[in-house]
């Protein structure tokens, strides 16, 4: 029919941001026993839209729109279900209602009702594997569908964590109050470890739909600022924030237009993303500001470093090498300690490189590929191809995702012509 | 040029178990095919399929509940398209999302257009 003043196509994942916020908001009017309530109220609003606006335009406001829908329906189940309590709920939606539309109170309090969501899913007495579901659900506006398909796992898998989280926050009673004091502390740890978590599953070069990675990353990345801009924001949680915003600026590059993977030193470093380093930098900054050095520091200080550098040659090796020593203090993980292997490579050569990549394998790491593929890598630059050749094959026939098996392919190659050498 | 209708049969429980992402989508494809230069009209109908009106011989008018009430679909509404031709018409209506979320799109011809 040709309305030329209405838009084509809405704000950028509009429906996803305004379902965390506005089932947050619900989940604290009805309790976070009501979850299921809160997800339906929100579900029916969106519902709404999809019926109305294709026909009737797109409303000026459309998150108010949902909201106010949302807020209507939520006054039918109250009444419908002799909440208790009911009336305070009545009156504070009628409050609401008061309220102009685009009143930055509002927006605060939606800010602070999606804090306090944050705090409740990631709560230590649910299971790190549920807090995670349950804040991409509640949160981030992810289905159960998304969910198991970002995580590579079955959508009946997930429903059960979702179920077993909810079940767990009904039975303990768990508060959506925020905690303070010492809790404070406590709890905001629990949290950044499952922003961090999100982070990780989007960032990991697992197999996997590339699309809905890169939203569990920009979800990750959304979240972790709103704790760090929010009133109870720390140092660590700006490390955290400049960790992943330096990290995610590089994902465009990590792969060729070919789809094959490329390592961070070959990136063109044309395609890191600017606005994202750029925010990196800026908490990377702020979380200079206490005397604590968290795991987070560590690998925002790697990152920033990587990020620096104007091309592969400048790159700061032997401060990179100080941060990977000071990470593995605070977390002395064998994987931690392969990624250091190759800064030690950079400083004081593959030789000694070697030696602590064999060391690690005597210790944990037997059946990890990247492990081969590291040492495999420090002997081709030693000149010790048939070796190499033996550690790349080794590699291939552990698990790993098309393109990794593409790359290691490659490095077989290059180790039986070594002139072709990467 | 002739007019068809095109008629959107859909189950409205079919939506339930898509993602605010997913909504999102639908609620875009929609608004694109309301947009076609070929769509004349576009409405919508309640998701409640209503009663029929029925005036058996001899007797008066009775009202059922929709004729639609065994299967779980209901008439969720219509398009008016402007085509060459009916195959061109059921070529367009290919495309509708409504075919995407589990509903059917019935194609007819409007007399005298």
């Amino acid at each position: 029919m040709g309305e030329g003043s209405q838009p084509d196509i809405l704000l950028e994942h509009l429906f996803r941001r305004e379902a965390g916020r506005m089932v947050a908001f619900f989940a604290r009017l009805f309790g976070p026993a009501h979850l299921d309530l809160a997800e339906e109220t929100v579900q029916e609003a969106m519902l709404r839209a999809l019926q109305t606006w294709p026909y009737q335009g797109v409303p000026e406001n459309a998150a108010a729109w949902l909201f106010r829908v949302a807020r209507n329906s939520a006054i039918d189940a109250i009444r419908r279900r002799k909440m208790q309590a009911g009336e305070a709920m009545l009156a504070e939606i009628a409050r609401g209602d008061s309220i102009r539309e685009v009143d930055p109170l509002i927006e605060e309090q939606l800010r602070d009702d999606e804090l306090r969501m944050i705090f409740m899913c990631a709560h230590p007495e649910i299971s790190e594997e549920a807090s995670v579901a349950l804040s991409l659900k509640t949160v981030g506006g992810f289905s159960v569908r998304e969910i198991a398909r970002a995580f590579l796992a079955d959508e009946a898998t997930i429903a059960q964590r979702l179920v077993r989280a909810k079940r767990q926050i009904r039975e303990r009673g768990l508060s959506i109050e925020m905690p303070h004091g010492e809790e404070l502390k406590q709890r905001l740890d629990s949290v950044l470890e499952t922003i961090y978590l999100i982070f990780n599953e989007g960032y990991a070069a697992h197999e996997g739909e590339d699309l809905i990675r890169r939203d569990l990353c920009e979800e990750a990345l959304r979240l972790g600022q709103l704790v760090a801009t929010s009133s109870i924001s720390t140092p660590k949680a700006n490390a955290l924030v400049a960790m992943m915003a330096l990290q995610a600026a590089r994902l465009a590059a990590r792969v060729d237009e070919a789809g094959e993977l490329v390592l961070l030193e070959k990136q063109d470093r044309n395609r890191w993303d600017r606005e994202l380093i750029g925010l990196g930098f800026h908490h990377f900054n702020l979380s200079m500001a206490g005397d604590e050095v968290t795991e987070y520091h560590a690998q925002a200080a790697i990152a920033a470093t990587h990020a620096r550098a104007g091309d592969a040659e400048s790159i700061e090796w032997p401060w990179i090498l100080q941060f990977y020593d000071q990470l593995l203090e605070i977390n002395p993980s064998p994987v931690v300690a392969l990624n250091r292997a190759v800064a030690v490579a950079k400083v004081r050569g593959p030789e000694e490189a070697l030696a602590e990549v064999d060391h690690l394998e005597k210790r944990k790491l037997r059946d990890y590929y990247l492990l081969l593929a590291v040492r495999g890598h420090l002997l081709l630059e030693l000149g010790r191809t048939s070796e190499a050749a033996a550690n790349f094959e080794a590699a291939l026939k552990l698990p790993c995702s098309e393109p990794e098996r593409r790359f290691l392919r490659r490095k077989l190659e290059a180790c039986r012509s070594p002139s072709a050498s990467e | 040029m002739p007019l068809y209708m095109l008629l959107l049969h859909g189950d409205p429980k079919a939506w339930n178990s898509l993602s605010p992402e997913e909504m999102q989508k639908a609620t875009e494809r929609y608004m694109a095919w309301v947009k076609k230069p070929f769509t004349k009209d576009a409405k919508r109908l309640g998701d409640d399929p209503g009663k029929v009106i029925r005036k058996p011989k001899g007797s008066q008018p009775r009202t059922t509940d929709g004729p639609y009430s065994e299967t779980k679909e209901v008439l969720g509404g219509y398009y008016t398209i402007e085509a060459a031709s009916y195959d061109e018409a059921v070529n367009l209506a290919l495309e509708h999302p409504q075919l995407d979320y589990g509903g059917a799109v019935e194609v007819r011809h409007v007399y005298g257009t």
